[in-house]
């Protein structure tokens, strides 16, 4: 790589800067489900989307909103996209949030060939600097076209962990796993089918701790295939799942699965100052999944 | 060939809190290498890949009551197992201090030996550990080498010698613990480590892939040594265009090492150094870390102690 030129001729397309790496990583992290990953980065005077996904079932989106950063200037005309190293990506800003280091760094895209370029700022006699190459999108959009299946959503919140310990404890059946709504009583069930069963129902007025809300008018239920249920849960970093805020599910036209999370992207100022755990909702990152159903089988 | 010595509660508490459980990371095996006048141990000297480790205590500093003679100008050396070492001085501390109730006269003796094992018609060399309570006496033997011969303790000294050359500039890094962390984190990301080092006072470090460079740099730091001021100009450059001037000026060195190799040499803050300080041996032959002890509550070096690693340097063609 040649030395990068002391100042650019062009704006880039993106400064921006965040006082909470870790938040970013833990976020990323979510979305992070085998160890060499490609992810499709999107650029907008919104903020930053970053796209995972699996063969053709599986996808996921981190939107880091620009109200996250404490600095956003976006000089691009249109969305510019590139392709990038998810691990490269996590592993790298792990670097940054290395205690005793000020958390703050700057992210900028374009570099002189196209990479992304990552600093600490703020530090006065050291500083970490990274540049990560990135590649030219793939062409075929991802785009999972989740679409409401009714007038109304089917839709029902339940707390994180209890979402997770439950994926969790469906590991043993086997490779699928059927989700169902029940209208009345008002019920969501998860059933596992394979070396033996287990089903975990969580019924709406008996769990209103668990589950947080529930719409459904209509009865239904959908297969998805347990890897890609997993990974939806799997790797959400302990301190996320701690906090413990709602992860929404919501079936789509066709049982395309939608799972969201949310993470929290504020400075650590100092850890549990409200055990409600709020926060205003511009410093919350967004996660998505997307799961495509199994075919029904004839 | 004779040892015997008396552990000292501060050697007792220097290895056992600090310099072994260092050492035990080093490596498997060490050289224990005892003089009229100090004990080493050395990590890999004698085979030149991997991380060379070498720590000098005054004997005072460990023992009192020091015995030591040997035909070979009262020099011994041997090789032993680390993990049983530390064991051995683990087990005879608490013993130590279970029997002792708190009193100081308890005193742990160490010594050479010669024993039978059960099922050996040879008789093998032990390192003994012996802890002398009221009315009993705890012994551990600690399995080590056949002494070295005088001719191998010649070769252990002629490398220990030359393993003491300086390199011409050193960094003092104040903070090892932010080094580490960066370290340890940046593992995931490559394997070839490039360490750059300044007359100005800057430390960088940095791994560099076909995907990704990652790097940090450590900049005013203070300098030993050859020392130059850096120009002006370069103030307002990137931390690699400034490190890429200085080596081409002649102002910087830089090598290539393992990052295996830096990590493990970053477990010697085990031993809980003052400082650090990192240079580069003349011509790029191996990059040292020379770490700093105080003596307590003062801000003068503590010369009865030294340890320092020399990391081999990559072969630039070979990564």
């Amino acid at each position: 790589m040649s030395s990068s030129p002391a100042i650019e001729p062009d704006a880039p397309d993106l400064v921006c800067q965040l006082d909470n790496v870790q938040g970013m990583v833990d976020a990323l992290a979510c979305v992070r489900w085998k160890r060499h990953q490609d992810a499709l980065v999107e650029l907008s005077e919104h903020g930053i989307v970053l796209i995972v996904e699996e063969s053709g079932c599986l996808q996921a989106k981190v939107y880091l909103q620009r109200e996250l950063f404490t600095k956003y200037e976006y000089g691009a005309e249109g969305r510019p996209r590139f392709g990038i190293s998810l691990g490269l990506l996590v592993d790298c800003l792990n670097t940054f949030s290395s205690p005793g280091h000020s958390n703050t760094i700057e992210i900028k895209y374009p570099g002189p060939d196209m990479e992304l370029l990552l600093k600490s700022v703020d530090t006065l006699n050291s500083c970490i600097y990274s540049e990560i190459r990135t590649r030219l999108p793939e062409t075929s959009a991802w785009d999972y076209n989740f679409e409401q299946a009714g007038s109304a959503p089917l839709t029902f919140t339940v707390k994180s962990s209890a979402l997770k310990e439950a994926i969790d404890d469906l590991e043993w059946p086997g490779s699928s796993v059927q989700i169902s709504l029940q209208k009345s009583p008002p019920c969501v069930t998860f059933r596992g089918e394979g070396h033996g069963d287990l089903q975990i129902d969580l019924m709406y007025y008996a769990n209103t701790d668990l589950l947080l809300a529930f719409h459904c008018d209509t009865e239904v239920s959908y297969r998805y295939k347990y890897k890609f249920l997993k990974a939806t849960t799997a790797n959400i970093p302990g301190n996320v799942v701690r906090e413990n805020r709602g992860s929404k599910l919501t079936i789509g036209r066709g049982g395309m699965l939608k799972v969201q999370h949310l993470v929290s992207v504020a400075k650590a100022l100092a850890p549990q100052v409200e055990s409600a755990g709020y926060q205003p909702p511009s410093r919350i990152a967004y996660i998505e999944f997307f799961v495509k159903p199994e075919e029904p089988d004839d | 060939m004779k040892f015997k010595a008396f552990l000292t509660e501060n050697g007792v508490n220097l290895l056992e809190k600090r310099f072994l459980p260092a050492f035990d990371k080093m490596g498997k095996t060490c050289f224990v290498f005892l003089t009229k006048e100090h004990l080493f141990f050395l990590h890999n000297l004698l085979n030149g890949d991997g991380v060379q480790c070498i720590a000098q205590f005054r004997k005072d500093v460990l023992f009192d009551d020091y015995r030591l003679s040997s035909q070979n100008e009262d020099r011994i050396a041997f090789s032993l197992d680390v993990s049983l070492l530390y064991r051995a001085v683990k087990s005879s501390v608490s013993i130590c201090t279970e029997f002792s109730g708190g009193l100081a006269s308890n005193r742990l003796q160490i010594k050479l030996v010669k024993k039978l094992p059960p099922n050996c018609t040879q008789p093998m060399p032990f390192l003994t550990f012996e802890t002398k309570g009221y009315k009993s006496a705890v012994i551990q033997d600690v399995p080590i080498s056949k002494p070295l011969s005088r001719s191998q303790v010649i070769e252990l000294q002629t490398a220990l010698d030359s393993a003491q050359d300086l390199p011409p500039t050193l960094v003092q890094v104040q903070d090892p613990n932010q080094l580490q962390n960066f370290v340890d984190h940046m593992k995931h990301v490559g394997d070839v480590l490039n360490v750059t080092i300044s007359k100005h006072g800057d430390l960088q470090v940095q791994i560099s892939t076909t995907l990704i460079r990652l790097g940090t740099e450590f900049q005013r730091l203070s300098v030993i040594g050859e020392k130059t001021q850096a120009p002006v100009e370069d103030r307002n450059l990137s931390a690699q265009a400034r490190s890429e001037r200085a080596v081409a000026r002649g102002d910087a060195q830089s090598v290539e090492v393992s990052v295996k190799h830096f990590s493990k040499s970053l477990h010697c803050h085990l031993t809980k150094p003052d400082s650090a300080f990192y240079g580069i041996a003349p011509q790029g032959a191996c990059l040292t870390v020379i770490f700093q002890f105080m003596v307590p509550g003062t801000r003068q070096t503590d010369k009865s102690i030294s340890l320092h690693c020399r990391l081999p340097v990559l072969d630039p063609g070979s990564s």
